[in-house]
């Protein structure tokens, strides 16, 4: 009786993580899939899932779109923002967190930057741009219309905010005690800072990481009105495959399928750190 | 000799940590800060270490101050009541941490790391991470943490106070041990009294930021300053009756609620209200109902304690206790008379004790 219970709940389980795995993966399944197809087997109904695959998507994406090009400019794009945002983020948490700088103003001040819609904003910072492109240091910086800089700054200036207040619950979950401890053994604040802190809240800054990266990996809005050819990213790259003569679902696919990778293996990597970002109170007193 | 001078501590602007304190610590004592929660214990330790300053008052090493020395250069040790434990290293590195920090060599750190597991009785645990550890394990580590290295003064805060009976037990033994043997000084917090008293070479009470009184368990046994301090030696704790004062034949006498003297009261006493004396388990005889110069009681409750019985003998409107032997033969409700040692009597006026008069 037992026996068939549990085999009868095993089935249960499997069945359910089927249908919910299957919920999820199919769409990109489907896209991966789509990516291989010949032209002719892409729009058909109904859909075929066995056709002679083919990497004419790809090879229409690499080369006559260039997309690794939109590629290059994303990863300089993302990366930079993260690091900005991961470094400025988290020395800004650790002083709200540990000295309560501004008493809880400051804190809701940042947050209320991000009251604003990504569309409200966006006209005042494509004139912004376009003005301190053209003077020396924006000239130095890159900050002009269709130029990283430009980017760069509007992915900090959305994602700075979100990255202290997920690093600041973080900062505060590590005991003032430990940095008191390491401060009696003879560390002074910014070793504690360096061989204390920072390696304890090391997976909340992993977590905002992967957050912040896949927000600038993602990004539409902007990098669609503030830029044109130059400094475009991989989501304005696919949608230039949307043209006049129609949509070309296969190099459109392809050329997903190639953007999707780097977040993916990244993602995969972070996961060990995430996962103990996750269960990180435990370790307490 | 560390010391703390007419010490002011506020948190913020209402919370008051500690009220003008003042204390020296000699070098080689193990002193102890007794004190119920939120007493002011901490705030001490962490004036010691550097990691707080006083709001007023003066924190000093051999005389010249250290109030704005900074905690990494003090030389002091502290394990924290929350163990403080770097939950990304294990055992054996958190052990190692002060020494590391402090550019011990490597192979010496093991050998230390390795001698400090034995004597805390954890060896079997150097490779685990701290989250993996029982609450006992990890003051154990904690404790351990703080005396790896030498350091002109060990700062312990409650380090055994979350240990099982048994445990602690062993604990306060060894570390009484590891005291005398490394001739250090050391200060330790505790809400236990039984602790305070078993460890210290001196306590220093504290009440709500009030260093109440300070001396060798002896002094605080034998003269409390007030009967807080009265209520914290002793077990069971010090009773108290509610008394007056009137002239007797050869000066003024202390006089029960019925009217029954039990002692000669300090000039000082007359005309005093809310006095109270206390009196000492050890000071009260059970005698048979209605002997002379004896207070009649009743008995209300009886403890079992095993060697022993406490007895709860309710005399007017106060409760006495009194320790007996195991086989004393009472029973609730039964009526006894207490003969009280008229010299062993602490008398206290409005809380705080008075002193007899010079004979």
């Amino acid at each position: 009786m037992q026996r068939k219970t549990s085999v009868i709940i095993e089935i249960l389980r499997y069945g359910t993580i089927f249908l919910v795995l299957g919920f999820f993966v199919f769409p990109i399944f489907w896209m991966v899939l789509t990516s291989f197809k010949p032209e002719g087997a892409i729009m058909v109904s109904p859909p075929q899932f066995f056709f002679t695959p083919t990497l004419e998507n790809y090879a229409h994406a690499l080369f006559d779109k260039n997309f690794l090009f939109y590629i290059k400019n994303t990863l300089i794009i993302s990366v930079i923002s993260t690091a900005i945002v991961v470094a400025f983020g988290s020395l800004a948490a650790y002083s709200f967190a540990r000295y309560n700088v501004g008493d809880g103003h400051i804190l809701f001040f940042i947050l209320s930057t991000k009251m604003m819609p990504a569309i409200a904003v966006i006209l005042p910072y494509f004139l912004i741009f376009r003005d301190v492109g053209k003077t020396a240091i924006g000239k130095s910086l890159h900050l002009g219309l269709d130029q990283h800089g430009a980017l760069i700054v509007s992915y900090v200036m959305f994602n700075l905010p979100f990255a202290i207040w997920l690093l600041v619950s973080f900062f505060l979950d590590i005991p003032r005690s430990l940095e008191h401890s390491a401060r009696l053994d003879g560390l002074s604040r910014i070793q504690v800072l360096r061989k204390v802190t920072f390696p304890l809240a090391a997976p909340g800054i992993a977590v905002t990481a992967v957050f912040t990266l896949i927000f600038c990996w993602n990004e539409f809005l902007f990098a669609y009105i503030l830029t044109r050819k130059m400094a475009s990213t991989v989501t304005v790259g696919v949608e230039s495959f949307f043209t006049l003569q129609g949509i070309l679902w296969g190099p459109v696919a392809a050329a997903a399928t190639i953007s999707v990778a780097p977040m993916l293996i990244f993602v995969l990597v972070m996961q060990r750190y995430m996962v103990r970002g996750l269960t990180f109170g435990a370790v307490r007193g | 000799m560390y010391s703390l001078v007419d010490v002011h501590k506020r948190y913020g602007l209402r919370t008051v940590a500690l009220r003008k304190v003042s204390l020296d610590i000699r070098p080689g004592e193990f002193f102890v800060l007794y004190g119920p929660a939120g007493a002011g214990k901490s705030t001490i330790l962490n004036l010691l270490a550097g990691l707080t300053r006083p709001t007023s008052g003066d924190v000093r090493r051999n005389g010249a101050s250290i109030a704005h020395l900074p905690p990494e250069r003090r030389n002091a040790a502290m394990a924290f009541e929350n163990y403080a434990l770097y939950s990304h290293l294990s055992v054996a590195e958190n052990l190692a941490f002060p020494l590391r920090a402090a550019g011990v060599k490597p192979a010496e750190v093991t050998a230390r790391v390795k001698s400090i597991a034995g004597v805390l009785g954890i060896p079997h645990v150097l490779d685990r991470r701290p989250g993996f550890l029982s609450g006992g394990q990890r003051q154990r580590v904690a404790l351990g943490r703080a005396i790896i290295r030498p350091a002109d003064i060990y700062l312990l805060d409650e380090p055994i106070g979350h240990l099982d009976a048994k445990l602690r037990h062993r604990m306060r033994a060894e570390l009484k041990a590891l005291a005398v043997e490394m001739k250090a000084t050391i200060v330790f917090t505790t809400t236990s009294s039984k602790e305070a008293l078993a460890l210290g070479d001196r306590v220093g009470i504290l009440n709500a930021g009030r260093l109440e009184q300070v001396g060798t368990p002896a002094d605080l046994y034998d003269r409390p300053a007030n009967t807080f301090v009265a209520s914290f030696v002793g077990d069971p704790p010090m009773s108290y009756l509610n008394v007056s004062t009137r002239a007797g034949d050869s000066g003024p006498v202390l006089v029960t609620g019925d009217g029954q003297v039990i002692g000669a009261a300090p000039l000082s006493a007359l005309g005093r209200t809310g006095l109270k004396v206390g009196v000492r388990s050890t000071a009260l005889t059970l005698v048979e109902p209605g002997r002379p110069e004896t207070l009649a009681g009743r008995v209300e409750v009886l403890e079992h304690l095993g060697h022993s019985k406490i007895a709860v003998i309710a005399a007017g409107t106060d409760h006495i206790q009194v320790s007996l032997p195991a086989d004393a033969a009472l029973r609730p409700g039964e009526a006894v008379g207490l003969r009280i040692d008229p010299t062993r009597l602490h008398i206290f006026a409005d809380e705080t004790a008075l002193t007899m008069d010079a004979a």
